[in-house]
């Protein structure tokens, strides 16, 4: 008998070939699905073969660490508060060998993604009026350092109560992006809560900018006017992101939260001497 | 070294190691000290969350990937939609790793988050919202991690059983076929 289909199969072990067979086939489609095992580098990097016992996929990582991870907390914009993503798209079209490479490439990926954010974000460019492609690789670095440089600058500049006023700072700051971006989510937009958050945080470099004018010079009529234009600055940036996100009818419900945080910002900047 | 311990034994990676757990040794020690010593919050504040965002970032790119080759992340695909991605090695790198590198890993991330957690209800206990708002930082950030890194463990466990899965499917069903052709 050459022909098994024609053997009648007890009928348990018919549903046994069967989940057998679709174990092969969900193993089979399913198998690039979400966990990309990568493999140890085989194309040529450059690194400093170390005669350790270690595996390979540690090699081209044992030599940057001593030199490298020190000067990390040095350069300007430090970690986020949240997570920060590697992005995969190293542009090679291979699978991610991210799990291998140097500590100081990681470090370089991460701080040239804060600088290409940023001009995305507030300087003009031909990519603001699709936002959903503008802040692709959203990372949470950039926001935490202008937040945090936000506060710095409020409370250096003021006289008394410089603890209260930082404390003050950062939690409005925080607390308003994620009030915004629930208050975007809640108008039936559509946004990702992690790129508005860093959307909003980057809008703040403005006002950073305003800040440290207004720390520099004291006069009320400067503070003003510094104001007044970082204030619109942060506005025109946050616009396109905040108006596409949502039904054109309630573009003002979601965009009038936005200006009035940075209005109370620029407020506590003028008001603190 | 030891020729009373077996090789491999020691950590493999003493210096990811020790980054890994300066950090956040750092981060606690400072916030424990300068909440007794200093009196200025502004300075406990920056410097706290600073090293604890250093810390995250140390655990999150560097010593996942070399203690115990596990990465996450997060993306956003064509259609817009958020994508978080786990990334893990190959079988045979992840057998390869030090048992005492991935055990040192793991103990302290979730030690450190218990000390968090402990200062926060001292915080709370002190009616100190200030500090409460440090230790919020801090935490989230130590959490991240720990979820971060706990499901890529879980799907790189999942993995390996879709491996052995498939291995065995394909070779009980080859045993089968040849099984049937015979008769």
């Amino acid at each position: 008998m050459s022909h098994g289909d024609t053997i009648p199969l007890h009928p348990s072990s018919q549903s046994d070939i069967d989940e057998i067979e679709n174990l092969i086939n969900a193993s089979v489609q399913s198998g690039p699905a979400r966990v990309l095992p990568a493999r140890p580098p085989s194309p040529p990097r450059a690194s400093i073969p170390i005669s350790t016992s270690s595996s390979p996929f540690i090699q081209s990582n044992i030599a940057p660490p001593p030199q490298k991870v020190p000067p990390v907390p040095s350069a300007p914009p430090p970690p986020p508060p949240s997570s920060s993503i590697g992005n995969n798209n190293s542009g090679f079209g291979s699978p991610p060998n991210t799990l291998t490479e140097p500590v100081w490439d990681t470090v370089k990926r991460d701080l040239s993604r804060i600088v290409s954010n940023l001009k995305l974000v507030v300087f003009p460019n031909p990519y603001r009026e699709d936002p959903g492609k503008a802040l692709r690789d959203w990372d949470l670095w950039g926001p935490f350092f202008f937040i945090v440089f936000l506060g710095l600058t409020l409370s250096w500049s003021a006289s008394v109560k410089k603890s209260e006023v930082f404390a003050v700072a950062f939690a409005l700051l925080a607390a308003g992006a994620v009030i915004l971006t629930l208050n975007v989510l809640l108008l039936g937009g559509h946004i990702i809560f992690f790129q508005s958050l860093s959307l909003l945080g980057y809008c703040l470099f403005p006002l950073d900018v305003g800040a440290f004018i207004c720390m520099l010079k004291d006069n009320v009529i400067v503070k003003v006017i510094v104001v007044s234009v970082t204030l619109a600055w942060s506005s025109w940036a946050a616009y396109p992101f905040m108006s596409s996100a949502v039904n054109p009818r309630r573009k003002a419900l979601a965009l009038y939260p936005v200006f009035l945080m940075y209005v109370s910002v620029g407020f506590l900047i003028i008001a603190i001497d | 070294m030891d020729l009373n311990q077996p090789p491999g034994e020691n950590y493999a990676n003493p210096k990811t190691c020790f980054f890994h757990v300066i950090f956040k040794a750092a981060a606690l020690a400072f916030y424990i000290l300068s909440a007794l010593f200093i009196d200025n919050f502004v300075i406990l504040f920056v410097v706290t969350v600073l090293l604890t965002a250093l810390d995250f970032w140390v655990v999150k790119n560097v010593s996942g990937r070399i203690l115990v080759g596990l990465r996450w992340w997060n993306e956003i695909n064509d259609m817009g939609e958020s994508v978080w991605k786990f990334e893990c090695l190959d079988q045979e790198s992840l057998s390869r790793i030090n048992k005492k590198d991935s055990w040192l890993f793991w103990w302290t991330l979730y030690l450190s988050a218990v000390a968090w957690i402990l200062l926060a209800i001292f915080s709370l206990i002190r009616f100190q919202a200030d500090y409460l708002l440090v230790i919020g930082v801090c935490l989230s950030l130590n959490i991240a991690n720990i979820v971060g890194f706990t499901r890529c463990r879980k799907d790189a466990k999942k993995q390996i059983q879709q491996f052995a899965a498939q291995t065995f499917a394909s070779r009980v069903s080859s045993t089968i076929q040849s099984a049937f052709s015979v008769v």
